[in-house]
């Protein structure tokens, strides 16, 4: 599937990325996203099952559905670039190369998790690599996001924002203004608004009067385009114009990925509120099932390959719960840790 | 050298000298550039160091405290005006949400150094939106330090402290003290330690516990209850978090009675806390009850003249709570 007015898989699959973090021809580039994919998904539902299984407490919030979204967004972002993820972006943080032992940490509230066990399942952010910790709060990290963005422009650096978000987002105040803002002064920052057509129970109709959410950029005076989420090429294409116009200093892009969310809000919603007609016709576009055809198709990947990619991941996977299990808690000496910088 | 100024010269010195200094440092706010600032505190800084380092921001509270913050976890030094205190509620978000808690969530990954100034208080004639303090809201979010100077020496000072403080500070600047506040204040660069109180008149016979406008009232009321040979020390909080514990319970042991004085809402104000702290920490001490007189519990101070003169704490009403815990 191409890309919407964008570059098709063959001309993807056999250009030099100038974008990509690794000088990754067509052939690494189409496997590298493929293996993203399948690690988050993976790694989603291990985070599922093992809160299921009393693991760890709180909550969970699953992006499984979302996948093409995240990675096609943030794959090619340089190592020091920025991500202001929200609650359901916890993957973002695997896709910029956060070692998975801290991220399942993160989950069991352990003290080797990048926030030492103080901020809640899934909400992650690991400072080497520029994820911002986020705060529940919708549309909280988009304005600080877009703040970075405002402190690098002034930097004069060529290192860029991506700000993840869903379609409830939109609704808040914050969110305008922090767009505004952004348009003001062509911050270098990428909206991505992973619209799952759902925020927690509200379906979008409630939520906006529009069909395409990317409508809102006009308003902010930079471009705003709506791509099919379920299709990594068409998300990665539509993210690597945005962050090369956001490098050159061209302002700001709004990127409407329309995607699905297969699973509730988080693990303590059973997401009645859905039509199982609705979640099996989305479900039938797989995001990861549709991108293993197309490496199928071009002979990339066969079962063999395949498996040995499950394989490896799976072992990555359980090296890093074991990790999260073996590690303790804080302890509660640290309560009062981590309120004030030293001077 | 020091000259005589008013506080709101030493708060754009404060700005000026900062930003001469220290190139992370800039301004942004609303019409705080191209018009210096609705009281003019920001006058002359955007011809001498420009649109970039003197931003006029969009009308939107919430945006300027993130985009400071922002700016802030890159390594920048921002100082964001808020033009008034009753206007701040859109940026609950950014303030209590972000800037108090980014860096006890990330376990001290990430943080934020950021001045706000907001400029508070009554007693001008401003009307219900013009007036409000509302600095005891912040005073419950811990990982955000709250001052408020009563003299151009303490303004100047506690700005530059603020401004280098790691921590966000919400530095609140009375607008009745702007130009009725004048003192000596050197030119060169000192700073104010946040986090200490001053003693402002030395006394035996009772603690009186202020901040802000409310400071130079209780010098007055102390003078005039002085005629009567009732001697009260008046403590300046300066800072209202983290309060100096210390200075307090120090001076109402020896005093073994205190007033406290605040000009904004009296339940759960900063009387509230003081009162607790005593309570809890110098009982035995007291020969008397703790006594507040502060702004009545209605919602706003009211625009009509009488309104507002009933609903403000005056040099009267102070020495009407001296003279009830004097006669313990």
């Amino acid at each position: 599937m191409a890309a919407k007015g964008g570059r098709g898989v063959a001309e993807l699959e056999t250009e030099k990325s100038e974008n990509g973090r690794k000088s990754e021809n067509g052939r690494e580039l189409m496997l590298g996203l493929y293996r993203m994919l399948v690690k988050c998904r993976m790694c989603d539902e291990k985070a599922r099952i093992l809160f299921r299984q009393g693991k760890y407490a709180g909550n969970f919030y699953s992006g499984v559905g979302q996948e093409a979204a995240e990675v096609g967004a943030a794959y090619s972002l340089r190592e020091d670039d920025w991500i202001a993820p929200s609650h359901r972006d916890w993957t973002s943080n695997i896709i910029k190369g956060a070692p998975l032992n801290l991220c399942f940490a993160q989950l069991f509230g352990k003290v080797t998790s990048p926030d030492r066990g103080k901020s809640t399942p899934a909400h992650m952010g690991y400072p080497p690599i520029h994820t911002i910790t986020p705060a529940s709060s919708i549309a909280g990290q988009l304005a600080v996001g877009t703040g970075v963005a405002f402190g690098l422009k002034r930097l004069r650096r060529d290192t860029v924002v991506i700000s993840f978000f869903g379609d409830g987002a939109t609704s808040l105040g914050g969110f305008h203004e922090a767009l505004n803002f952004a348009g003001v002064h062509r911050l270098p920052i990428i909206y991505v608004c992973q619209n799952n057509l759902w925020a927690e129970s509200v379906p979008l109709r409630l939520q906006t009067a529009l069909k395409d959410l990317s409508d809102r950029a006009k308003a902010y005076g930079f471009p705003g385009v709506s791509v099919d989420g379920n299709d990594v090429l068409a998300v990665y294409d539509a993210a690597t114009k945005a962050i090369a116009r956001a490098r050159a200093g061209d302002g700001p892009t709004f990127i409407e990925c329309k995607t699905y969310r297969w699973y509730g809000h988080s693990e303590i919603d059973p997401a009645k509120y859905r039509m199982k007609e609705e979640v099996d016709a989305w479900k039938k576009r797989d995001p990861v099932a549709l991108f293993e055809k197309v490496l199928r198709d071009k002979k990339l990947l066969n079962d063999e390959s395949k498996d040995k990619i499950a394989k490896e991941i799976t072992q990555e996977i359980n090296e890093a719960v074991e990790f999260a299990e073996q590690s303790p808690y804080p302890d509660a000496s640290e309560l009062a840790e981590h309120i004030w910088a030293q001077e | 050298m020091a000259r005589t100024i008013t506080m709101i010269d030493a708060i754009t010195e404060a700005m000026a000298q900062e930003m001469e200094r220290d190139e992370r440092v800039f301004v942004m706010g609303e019409d705080i550039g191209l018009s210096g600032g609705v009281f003019k505190a920001t006058q002359g800084l955007y011809d001498k160091f420009g649109e970039e380092r003197v931003l006029d921001t969009p009308l939107a509270e919430g945006n300027i405290i993130a985009s400071a913050i922002g700016a802030s976890m890159v390594g920048l030094r921002p100082i964001a005006e808020i033009q008034f205190a009753d206007f701040i509620t859109p940026a609950m978000e950014s303030l209590v949400q972000q800037a108090s808690k980014i860096r006890y969530r990330s376990a001290g990954g990430y943080g934020c150094s950021l001045t706000v100034r907001i400029c508070c208080g009554g007693g001008t004639g401003g009307g219900l939106y013009h007036s409000q303090e509302n600095a005891a809201w912040f005073v419950h979010e811990p990982g955000l330090k709250v001052v408020m100077p009563s003299t151009p020496y303490d303004a100047k000072g506690l700005l530059l402290a603020a401004i280098r403080d790691p921590n966000p500070v919400l530095y609140f600047e009375h607008k009745k003290l702007y130009r009725t506040a004048k003192g000596d204040v050197p030119d060169g660069d000192y700073t104010v330690p946040i986090g200490k109180a001053e003693t402002r008149r030395r006394g035996r016979d009772m603690t009186i516990v202020t901040y802000g406008y409310m400071t130079s009232l209780c010098l007055e009321a102390a003078e005039k209850m002085a005629q009567n040979s009732v001697e009260a020390e008046v403590i300046d909080l300066r800072t209202l978090s983290p309060i100096d514990k210390e200075t307090v319970l120090e001076s109402v042991r020896r005093t073994s009675k205190c007033l406290i004085v605040h000009e904004d809402k009296r339940t759960l104000g900063i009387g509230g806390e003081i009162s607790a702290i005593i309570a809890e920490e110098a009982f035995d001490d007291l020969d008397g009850p703790i006594v507040r007189i502060t702004g009545p519990d209605i919602p706003a101070i009211p625009f009509a003249p009488p309104l507002e003169h009933a609903w403000m704490v005056n040099t009267d009403k102070i020495v009407a709570g001296m003279e009830k815990l004097a006669a313990y």
